[in-house]
């Protein structure tokens, strides 16, 4: 079943779009700009579809409910900005230590702090991967286009029930706010990814049991099965422990459960990379100003290449290495003082030069921009 | 098409541009052009520089925000420096008469057009969004007349529907003058 409609949407539209074709039936959140659009849409088509949308007093709250509602079987989601996604971490965190399948948009704004509503960053990077307090499991997915909010949407809710993990989905404030003429298509329902439901004997039950894809299946409520849900470091039965041997096994499990799968998480684009002395890497809207500083480029006979990571957390890796293989040097291309070069500079660190184009004035970093940092890093 | 046409709607806040832009971006749309429409506008309801963008596409544009622009409409001074350095040689520049004391200057063609003038005359100065995107769209060859008529139509609230046909005829009208 896939239907296709032709259409002028925003972003921030296709991403509620997308969640509700994800399969997406609660939403709770805390209006904040340049987020809002989602909140909008999904307030007006969640019920259409026995969905329930709720506003709640604050972020913090709206995590609370997100977890909640996902702990009771519905996929959920919230939306924020910068300070917002500041004050659900501690939540998050809680999400990630309880194994809760949840997702987060985060449109990013200008920062720090209440900084620059209107205006786009991509300051952060490092908050969605180490925001909330411990060593903890998280998926960032960066989409680039209207549609691929609508289809990395749709995918982040997908990793989320198959990991039991919160996924972060983050863009800008001009992917939010652009419009694109898109044609979006409904996924089939075989595929899209459902949680692990606890079936069985319930005496066997571990809630927090170790498994082959090192991923437990949720107790749901209701079932009858016997399961107990703490923040605290818990054994796997799901209650405290402070053995250091469980504890231990405990938060490594959680890692390696994305660890393990990461091959299937990771997601980017290359573009003339094979033969590039110089790769460009960059996400999001900048990464659609540095596809056209390539062909500029690449007509001036300078072969310059772009790695375009979907998946910011966990980085790939391997395919970042193989796309930079034969380059001299890189350039990390972000609006924000750094963030996503200090992976690219640890990764890459021994094999060429890593340069770095960033502004944090609240301006797109413009194709012409990154040509001239390119010929300036030109060996 | 070897590249994008990119367009841009500015002025200050309040005079309707992004709503015009938008129209067109339907009304291209309707012709089975992609478009992609970003937007700038500051914190207030009224006043500050406001834009709309387009860029116009066959296929999914590489960058989707406006960086040559090749037809561009400007309807108050506060805009003029926003977009002085991106404007194309060959460009077409409507601005209006009144507001916009200081045009920019280049080898481009430069109409100025009572824009805001011809919308009071008609009846309302809120019109003159239609009266510009009218005119641009005339001496740009964007799109065909009818198509934008109908696209207007549509995205008109019942009170608006006389004075933006209106408006559009007027602004059609003028730019067919200065040809």
């Amino acid at each position: 079943m896939s239907q296709v409609q032709r259409q002028n949407i925003q972003g921030n539209q296709a991403c509620a779009l997308g969640a509700i074709a994800a399969g997406c039936r609660f939403y709770a959140g805390y209006p904040i700009t340049p987020s809002s659009e989602v909140a909008e849409v999904m307030a007006r088509e969640l019920p259409k579809v026995d969905g329930m949308f709720i506003q709640m007093e604050d972020e913090i709250a709206s995590m609370g409910a997100v977890i909640g509602a996902s702990f009771g079987g519905a996929k959920a989601m919230t939306a924020t900005s910068g300070p917002g996604f500041s004050l659900k971490q501690e939540n998050l965190g809680y999400a990630a230590m309880t194994e809760t399948p949840c997702v987060v948009i985060n449109v990013m704004r200008g920062g720090p702090s209440t900084g620059m509503p209107t205006r786009p960053g991509q300051g952060d990077v490092m908050q969605a991967r180490w925001g909330t307090h411990g060593d903890h499991p998280i998926i960032v997915l960066a989409p680039a286009s209207v549609s691929e909010v609508y289809s990395e949407t749709i995918r982040a809710f997908n990793l989320s029930e198959r990991f039991r993990v919160p996924v972060i989905v983050l863009f800008d404030e001009t992917i939010g706010h652009l419009l694109e003429t898109v044609e979006l298509l409904a996924p089939a329902p075989e595929s899209l990814d459902e949680r692990k439901w606890a079936n069985g004997d319930d005496n066997a039950y571990l809630p927090y049991g170790e498994t082959e894809d090192l991923v437990p299946a949720m107790a749901r409520p209701g079932d009858g099965f016997r399961a107990h849900t703490t923040g605290l470091t818990h054994d796997e039965r799901g209650f405290p422990t402070q053995d250091p041997a469980i504890a231990s096994r405990a938060v490594a499990r959680l890692l390696e459960k994305i660890e393990l799968h990461s091959d299937q998480i990771a997601s980017y684009q290359t573009l003339h990379c094979d033969d590039a002395d110089i790769v460009i890497v960059a996400f999001g809207i900048v990464a659609r100003a540095a596809q056209r500083a390539v062909k500029t480029l690449r007509a001036e006979g300078i072969r310059a290449g772009l790695f375009r990571p979907r998946t910011l957390w966990p980085f790939p890796e391997q395919a970042l290495l193989e796309a930079a293989n034969g380059a001299k040097s890189l350039l990390v291309v972000e609006m924000n003082a750094g963030q996503l070069a200090l992976e690219i500079e640890r990764l890459c660190a021994g094999r060429g030069a890593v340069h770095r184009l960033n502004r944090i004035d609240g301006e797109v970093i413009a194709p012409a921009e990154i040509a001239d940092a390119v010929r300036q890093a030109a060996p | 098409m070897d590249r994008e046409l990119e367009i841009r709607l500015s002025g200050s806040g309040g005079q309707g541009l992004i709503l015009a832009a938008g129209i067109l971006a339907e009304a291209l749309t309707t012709e089975g052009r992609n478009v992609a429409q970003s937007q700038s506008y500051e914190p207030t309801s009224r006043g500050g520089l406001s834009r709309s963008d387009l860029v116009v596409s066959d296929g999914e544009a590489d960058y989707p925000l406006v960086s040559e622009i090749d037809c561009l409409v400007i309807l108050d001074q506060v805009a003029v420096a926003a977009s002085r350095d991106m404007i194309r040689p060959e460009a077409i520049v409507v601005t209006d008469a009144k507001t916009v004391t200081e045009p920019p200057a280049g080898s481009f063609r430069l109409a100025e057009l009572p824009l805001s003038e011809t919308a009071i005359t008609l009846g309302n100065r809120r019109i003159a969004n239609i009266v510009a995107l009218s005119a641009l769209t005339a001496m740009g060859g964007l799109c065909d007349r009818d198509v934008l008529k109908q696209t207007v139509l549509r995205r008109s609230p019942k009170t608006y529907v006389d004075l933006n046909m209106d408006a559009l005829h007027a602004g059609w009208e003028l730019a067919e003058r200065c040809v």
